[in-house]
């Protein structure tokens, strides 16, 4: 059954130098994503993917089209979608002199929850940083403490923008392995990204974007049989990650 | 009442506010310093007038009118030659220099007495000569023995003594309120939009006036603190006096507190960037510095400029608080004030709740 579901979704915005005209950063998207699944939206820098995520999230108004999140109309009822959604955003920055412990009870309070925040911190591998200030953590600590954040509420549905941007391959494949157990655990998750194996080995379904359009919606496999040129007569085997790893090891660095 | 969530968030604002040392050393040391610097250097006498004396004359009557002259507090009087004192003058450490004639006696009738001054010094002449006349006077009553026809006593009717930092104070309090609270609003907004922390807080179920109350709350607190302390310093190191209730005095603090922290959101809102939220707020907060009464009485601006001036949030503030610290004014005796604060706490709530608009401010 769809958790998610999508159709038509649109967003202009007027054009920077004629104002009068509009250009639609997201043009007539529709989407159904299914519960416990791990979907990716692909795209270049500019096809819409993070303004799709952000009028599913609320942040952002929906021009036209329908948006729905476990049955709840994103437009008609933002507060309760809010409630049932986990969100790691682009930007990872918060307030100045707060801890990370102290951190994670204060949003736990905005959804009027209590929260272990030991527990938490030792799921996303921090328990050791509960008294630091979020300024004081390493880009991957810093993804890894946003997406403890968007845990606070247990959320049916987490949405994450471009998470593994920035991150060395220790942190990246670190923050897979934890997205794969919140995904074990039932969590649907919704991800953006530019690192085409994230899409392919962790994503079950990918769509890619362009133009604030839809061009692809499938699995990795299929996409691949359906889209990828024919491979060369003797193709390299492995990729430069692969020797990166296999010189710097799997061991992550903080 | 607050809510949970509220009050939760206030004590976080609350706590970010006194874990960051160096701005509550900031916002404490410029009043501090301020008073101090007024303490010491306008502690309510005048300094008293470098006058040389040179006496010519060998007459008790010479004698005495020197005596009167040292015995006058507003003199400082170095007795010498002329030569000396002239040469002193020159240099700047006498004002002036009177010199007594050799003729100066009992029998002298009209003898001619000279004063050197310093060309620099001039201003100072209007005021010393009624002195110097003044003194010669009763000298010669006292010699002609002729009774004086009228004395002057002077009655202070505010029958207390108001130094300059005793006005001072509610002022300085009234701007150090003012400028806590836009930027407890107005500047930390642009700030944690800068950061996405308001957009992170817009993803999660808070409400605008969640997010506004606890901000207010955690404000009027530090606010009340920071003057608290202010006056500590004030009353019991520097030794201002404030005669007025308390309790009055503030209830003005939160109403302007309230005042200034709406138009902080507005502000906030209006302004995208740190530095155009800096300048706006100039904007705001500069003219209010010069033409609200906090340093000196708007009745001693020009004609033109002050119905402009006494119409500024920060004026009927200070006035308020200064009517009650100085005069102990009741409430009810400062109701053209308090309506004039009144005025500008409902045109400053109202622009807020229009401006601030929690999707637009977010983003």
């Amino acid at each position: 059954m769809p958790i998610i579901e999508v159709k038509n979704l649109a967003k202009k915005y007027p054009l920077p130098d004629k104002k009068s005209e509009f250009f639609y950063a997201v043009d007539g998207i529709s989407l159904s994503i299914e519960a416990g699944e791990i979907f990716g939206i692909l795209g270049p820098n500019g096809a819409g993917k993070t303004t799709t995520l952000e009028m599913l999230e609320g942040l952002n108004d929906i021009d036209s089209g329908t948006a729905f999140i476990d049955g709840i109309d994103v437009a008609a009822d933002p507060y309760s979608v809010k409630e049932i959604i986990g969100v790691q955003l682009q930007a990872n920055e918060y307030f100045d002199n707060v801890s990370l412990s102290e951190l994670l009870t204060l949003f736990a309070t905005l959804y009027a929850r209590e929260v272990d925040t030991d527990e938490l911190l030792g799921r996303v591998n921090l328990l050791d940083k509960a008294q630091a200030k979020p300024d004081n953590l390493s880009g991957g600590q810093k993804q890894r403490f946003s997406i403890a954040c968007a845990l606070v509420n247990t959320p049916k549905v987490l949405f994450l923008d471009e998470p593994t941007t920035g991150l060395d391959p220790q942190a990246k494949h670190n923050l897979w392995d934890l997205v794969r157990e919140l995904n074990n655990a039932g969590m649907t998750i919704v991800l953006t990204t530019h690192n085409m194996e994230e899409a392919e080995s962790l994503c079950e379904r990918i769509a890619i974007m362009d133009h604030g359009k839809l061009v692809a919606e499938d699995t990795p496999q299929n996409l691949i049989l359906k889209h990828a040129p024919e491979p060369p007569q003797a193709p390299l085997h492995g990729n430069i990650e692969d020797v990166f790893l296999a010189l710097t090891g799997h061991g992550l660095r903080d | 009442m607050p809510s949970k969530l509220q009050l939760h968030l206030a004590k976080v604002f609350l706590k970010i506010f006194l874990r960051d040392r160096q701005s509550i050393f900031f916002s404490l040391f410029f009043p501090i310093i301020f008073m101090t610097v007024f303490a010491f250097a306008n502690n309510g006498e005048v300094d008293p007038i470098e006058l040389g004396i040179v006496n010519n004359s060998p007459s008790a009557v010479a004698n005495d009118f020197s005596q009167m002259l040292i015995d006058n507090p507003l003199f400082e009087v170095t007795l010498g030659e002329e030569e000396q004192l002239r040469a002193e003058l020159v240099e700047g450490n006498q004002t002036m220099v009177l010199i007594l004639p050799e003729g100066f006696d009992a029998q002298s009738d009209g003898a001619e007495l000279q004063l050197l001054v310093d060309a620099a010094q001039v201003q100072q002449l209007s005021l010393i000569m009624p002195l110097l006349e003044q003194t010669l006077i009763s000298i010669e009553r006292e010699f002609r023995n002729i009774e004086p026809m009228f004395t002057l006593t002077v009655e202070d009717v505010q029958a207390r003594s108001q130094r300059y930092l005793d006005f001072l104070l509610p002022g300085l309090l009234a701007f150090t309120l003012m400028q806590l609270s836009i930027a407890g609003s107005g500047f930390n907004i642009v700030e944690y939009r800068r950061k996405g922390i308001l957009k992170r807080l817009f993803v999660t179920p808070i409400r605008p006036r969640d997010f506004i109350a606890s901000i207010v709350m955690a404000r009027m607190a530090i606010v009340l603190i920071q003057l608290t302390v202010l006056i500590l310093v004030a009353v019991l190191v520097l030794n201002v006096t404030i005669v007025g209730n308390f309790v009055s005095f503030y209830f003005i603090v939160m109403l302007g507190t309230f005042i200034f922290l709406c138009l902080g959101f507005c502000l906030g809102s209006i302004a995208k960037t740190q530095q155009a939220v800096m300048a706006v707020g100039n904007i705001v907060i500069f003219p209010q510095i010069f033409l609200s009464g906090v340093f000196y009485p708007i009745e001693s601006m020009p004609e033109l400029i002050q119905p402009i001036a006494k119409i500024l949030p920060l004026s009927f503030v200070s006035t308020a608080m200064r009517e009650i610290a100085n005069n102990g004014a009741s409430l009810l005796s400062i109701a053209p004030s308090l309506f004039g604060i009144a005025l500008w706490f409902v045109i400053a709530f109202i622009l807020a709740t229009r401006l601030f608009v929690w999707k637009e401010v977010a983003n």
